[in-house]
């Protein structure tokens, strides 16, 4: 620990701390722009300058003492930018001296010197780190010029001359756009590309004046890039899909999780009017830190069109309006039809455990085994141990099998955290370290820390030491050859990759200290891999991160939802279904006299299939429980966009269960919350950023749906739903149709070739993109959150004539 | 064809000088070959350095940019840099910068038709002492750049003359006012 003095408090902080938190962290202020958490400090803007002293030492070795036998301070002949010096032992800062005044008040006078004052038309307005600075540091209010007619105006500098102009609208992507103008060239933006996911998209193009951030690439990649509008300290980059929705302080802001992939990044719901206009990230130091994927942050376009506000009945084979008495009269005289054990109860991936709850516990009541949610994976992802990104930066070396840029992006992030070495920050008064001064621009990634593979190369790939691409199905093949390389055994073989990888890869995870190893949805659709994951963590010693396809799978399995023997969600085998929150695959409707939906919006299926269709709320809107696959319990909060009849998973489903005359499990979420609390021991109340909650809980693997198909469904980090939005479905482009080359060529497909694709999940137009590096005999598409890791059968459809 | 494919032992010698994880270093050396021996850097061999040195184009284009030495465009045969910071401009440079435009007959950015000259503003070259200053590549400066010299420059690099060897009328340098007193 370092002791020193800032202005009259005398503090200790851990040594290697910057003058900016040390400063923070004795309750004072200290304007800075260019410094962010969790990216290097640069001192690019000098905002932060302050005065800074230290002792010093004779050629004794004694402190040198002035007049009153104390350290004499040396001050620093001229200011110093706080972000980048380092505290030492006896430093004495000053921040509130005039001279530091003066600097500040001059740098906000310079940045604002070509900053246009266009803050009544700026999406930042109100949220702008240069106008909040402007007003506490600036002193514009000096300056007046005289109008014509005697009036005195503010003018904000001193000079009056023509501002820089530049591009006011250049669009980066479909999501973000650039103004030039606004910019102030804290380099935030650019160093969070390189230092944060790894892609170099974004820099300064030309200097001084004429600075300006460019890339050559267009559109930027999608993924990771919408941080780079929370981060911007002024308007300069700003989210498309919100941009001119409202003003800053008209949002309703909504503290919750996102439920688009199981590791559940803490957000804000930005809603205006009813209607969800803006997801920003929310700082949560051990999950998302203050990032999150594209997908969660452009992904809430669907919430907006089309949502039901009553129930639909099908009336003569069309779906009309009703009222509820209507819709319950009908459920009433329908389900008399029907045995209550034939009737299947289904959630969606994104149900909360109360909702899990109520419809476990309605399926026992009706003693039905036909119950189960979606995504659920033939081996239940509980039964590995839960283990936390922070175990992961804790490790020395990590196995991963999967994709987890796409299934869980968070852990992306984390992991090119791991590959640099950097472990959590200490936690100041102010939280988070504002200048961490570990953390620099351009830190190597060390390839030998990762071994990684995928049924396809994914963006880890490039920062591997070890990688190969396993055909889809083969992973158990994979698994093994691990367990038997790393017990000096002979090696089966494994389709696609080669013997010297698997090798190197179980001969480097031996050598590590601490491990971890990473699965997705390919391990956990395979028993067999799953189990042998499992066997090598326990037998070895590492951590297990698992990245389930259903959000909440750890907290639906929990509240025991998971499927025994019985249809599962998406197979066909009940007489009635009730599906709260997704649609199955048309497939699985087969044999159903009675089709219940609930859902916020209709899409196809329903249309053409349901005979009931419930108004609910989305995971925005809803308050619950949802356990992340880290095993951390967090509780949504709703925003209030849901239309006033949408109803939760628990609702519709009591208005079910009270149609047919049943004893209903529970008619509020408190009111599961309670049982949760009685059975489980599940906590009446959390913390804002949760707790860690991970009970040992152990499921059969379900044999059944075994997949046989050649066509592999990729993991995505978007969501089906989301394709709605016409932006989204801009910038993703055409769905591509992966294929060896060697096979295209038997099938009669060439690239670029336009297809229709027919799936359990629907047709859909998809684009040929030959691939030599995946396996020959498969085709791969994008699953958008659907069947994720399965291989399932398929048709391809070439139309005829035109450009195919 | 790539422009470094018949320069792989180069690139060698090159890469040598930076620990292997850093071989974005390289750019520098990389650019300034380009540049010395195309005139200016295209699109096409930024691509092929980014992809040389494992990074993205962005960034290529990032240090290129930055420096005045770099072009983005063909340049001719003799691009000449007229400073036009204080000292210069205080000397004459706009006068300079407009007497060579209207003799070539173009703007910066574009090249005389015969190839031989194209010509760029730049900022201080160091040389105030002996203003207005005018570089021609990569050559030793051309100083005290009045009229009657820019036109025998000019009529030295058409004859094909090579620098040192164009003889410029008048005196100069820090010896001038001295002589003159």
């Amino acid at each position: 620990m370092v002791r020193l003095r800032i202005n009259d408090r005398e503090i200790e902080v851990p040594e290697g701390t910057s003058v900016l938190d040390a400063v923070f962290h004795a309750g004072y202020d200290v304007p800075y722009f260019c410094s962010e958490r969790y990216l290097s400090p640069v001192g690019a803007c000098r905002m932060c300058l302050v005065k800074v002293g230290t002792p010093r030492k004779g050629p004794d070795g004694e402190w040198i003492k002035d007049e009153d036998g104390r350290p004499k301070i040396f001050w620093f002949p001229k200011l110093m930018a706080a972000c980048t010096t380092r505290v030492s032992e006896g430093m004495v800062v000053d921040t509130l001296a005039d001279e530091v005044k003066k600097a500040q008040a001059g740098m906000v006078e310079f940045t604002l010197e070509n900053h246009p004052l266009d803050c009544p038309v700026c999406d930042k307005g109100g949220a702008c780190e240069l106008q909040d600075r402007a007003y506490e540091y600036g002193l514009f209010e000096k300056y007046y010029t005289e109008t014509q007619n005697g009036l005195k105006s503010v003018l904000y500098t001193r000079y009056a001359f023509t501002r820089r102009h530049a591009d006011k609208h250049h669009k980066l992507s479909e999501f973000i756009v650039l103004d030039r103008e606004r910019c102030i060239h804290c380099k935030r933006c650019v160093r969070y590309f390189e230092e944060i996911p790894g892609e170099e998209v974004l820099d300064f193009i030309e200097r001084g004046v004429h600075t300006f951030i460019g890339s050559e690439e267009w559109p930027l990649p999608t993924g990771f890039s919408g941080n780079i509008t929370d981060i911007c300290p002024v308007g300069a980059l700003l989210d498309l899909t919100a941009r001119f929705r409202a003003r800053n302080w008209e949002f309703e802001r909504t503290p919750t999780f996102d439920l688009t992939d199981a590791a559940m990044s803490a957000i804000w719901v930005d809603s205006r009017s009813g209607k969800i206009e803006r997801i920003r990230a929310r700082e949560h130091p051990e999950l998302n830190e203050i990032w999150i994927s594209d997908a969660a942050r452009f992904g809430h376009g669907w919430t907006k069109e089309g949502r039901l506000s009553r129930p639909l009945l099908r009336k003569d084979g069309k779906l009309v309006e009703a009222s509820f008495e209507e819709a319950a009269a009908f459920l009433a005289e329908r389900l008399a039809a029907v045995k209550p054990e034939a009737v299947g109860l289904y959630l969606a991936a994104d149900g909360t455990m109360e909702e899990g709850y109520a419809f476990a516990e309605a399926a026992r009541v009706l003693g039905t085994p036909h119950y189960g949610f979606e995504n659920a994976t033939r081996f239940p992802v509980s039964t590995l141990p839960a283990a936390s990104f922070i175990d992961l930066l804790a490790s020395e070396f990590a196995l991963v099998v999967g994709d987890p840029a796409e299934e869980m992006p968070v852990l992306y992030l984390r992991l090119q955290e791991f590959l640099k070495g950097i472990t959590p920050a200490p936690r100041y008064f102010h939280g988070t370290p504002i200048a961490d001064l570990r953390l620099e621009e351009y830190m190597p990634r060390r390839p030998e820390r990762l071994a990684t593979f995928a049924a396809y190369p994914t963006r880890l790939f490039a920062f591997a030491g070890v990688s190969g691409v396993y055909a889809p199905g083969s992973v158990a093949a994979l698994f093994q050859a691990l367990l038997a390389a790393m017990n000096g055994k002979r090696l089966p073989e494994v389709p696609g990759v080669p013997e010297e990888a698997v090798r190197e890869a179980a001969g480097r995870f031996l050598e590590a200290e601490a491990r971890t190893i990473v699965v997705g949805a390919d391990v956990l659709e395979d028993p067999e891999a799953a189990e042998l994951a499992g066997e090598i963590a326990r037998a070895k010693g590492a951590h297990v991160i698992a990245m389930p396809p259903a959000a909440n799978a750890r907290g639906l399995e929990l509240a025991g939802l998971y499927p025994e023997k019985g249809a599962g969600f998406g197979e066909a085998g009940a007489k009635a279904v009730v599906y709260a929150g997704a649609t199955p695959p048309a497939e699985a409707l087969k044999g159903a006299s009675l089709k219940v939906f609930a859902l916020p919006q209709l899409d196809a299926l329903a249309q053409a299939e349901a005979d009931l269709v419930l108004p609910t709320k989305t995971y925005y809107e809803k308050r619950g429980l949802v356990l992340n696959a880290e095993g951390r319990l967090l509780e949504l909060r709703p925003a209030p966009t849901a239309p006033p009849e949408a109803m939760d998973g628990i609702e519709a489903l009591a208005f079910v269960l009270e149609a047919l005359g049943r004893r209903v499990p529970a008619r509020s979420v408190l009111e599961a919350r309670t049982r949760l609390h009685e059975r489980l021991k599940v906590p009446l109340e959390l913390p804002e950023e949760g707790t860690l909650f991970r009970p040992r809980v152990r499921l059969p693997a379900r044999r059944s749906g075994e997949a046989g198909g050649t066509l592999y469904l990729r993991p995505t980090m978007w969501r089906a739903r989301m394709l709605r939005d016409e932006r989204v479905r801009r910038a993703l482009g055409e769905t591509p149709l992966f294929v060896h080359p060697e096979t295209a060529r038997a099938e009669g497909l060439s690239e670029g070739m336009r297809v229709e694709v027919v799936t359990p999940y629907g047709q859909a137009p998809a684009v040929v993109a030959l691939d030599g590096r995946i396996a020959p005999g498969f085709f791969q598409l994008p699953g958008y959150g659907r069947g994720t890791g399965r291989r399932v059968g398929f048709r391809i459809l070439v139309p005829s004539g035109g450009a195919a | 064809m790539g422009f470094f494919d018949d320069k792989q032992d180069w690139l060698e010698i090159v890469f040598r000088n930076y620990p292997p994880e850093n071989r974005r270093a390289a750019v520098m050396p990389l650019l300034r070959k380009v540049q010395q021996e195309e005139g200016y850097v295209s699109e096409e061999r930024i691509r092929e350095i980014a992809e040389l040195i494992g990074t993205t184009p962005t960034q290529v284009r990032g240090v290129m940019s930055f420096y005045s030495y770099y072009q983005a465009v063909p340049t001719g045969k003799y691009h000449l840099q007229v400073c036009a910071t204080l000292s210069c401009k205080l000397a004459g440079a706009e006068e300079l910068w407009d007497a060579l435009r209207a003799e070539l007959g173009i703007g910066p950015g574009e090249v005389t038709p015969d190839g031989l000259f194209s010509i760029q503003k730049v900022e201080c070259l160091g040389a105030c002492h002996v203003g207005p200053v005018v570089q021609v590549n990569d050559e030793p400066y051309v100083e005290c750049v009045t009229k009657e010299r820019l036109k025998a420059l000019l009529e030295g690099l058409r004859a094909g003359k090579r620098l040192e060897e164009i003889e410029l009328p008048g005196p100069c340098g820090h010896h001038v006012r001295e002589e003159e007193a």
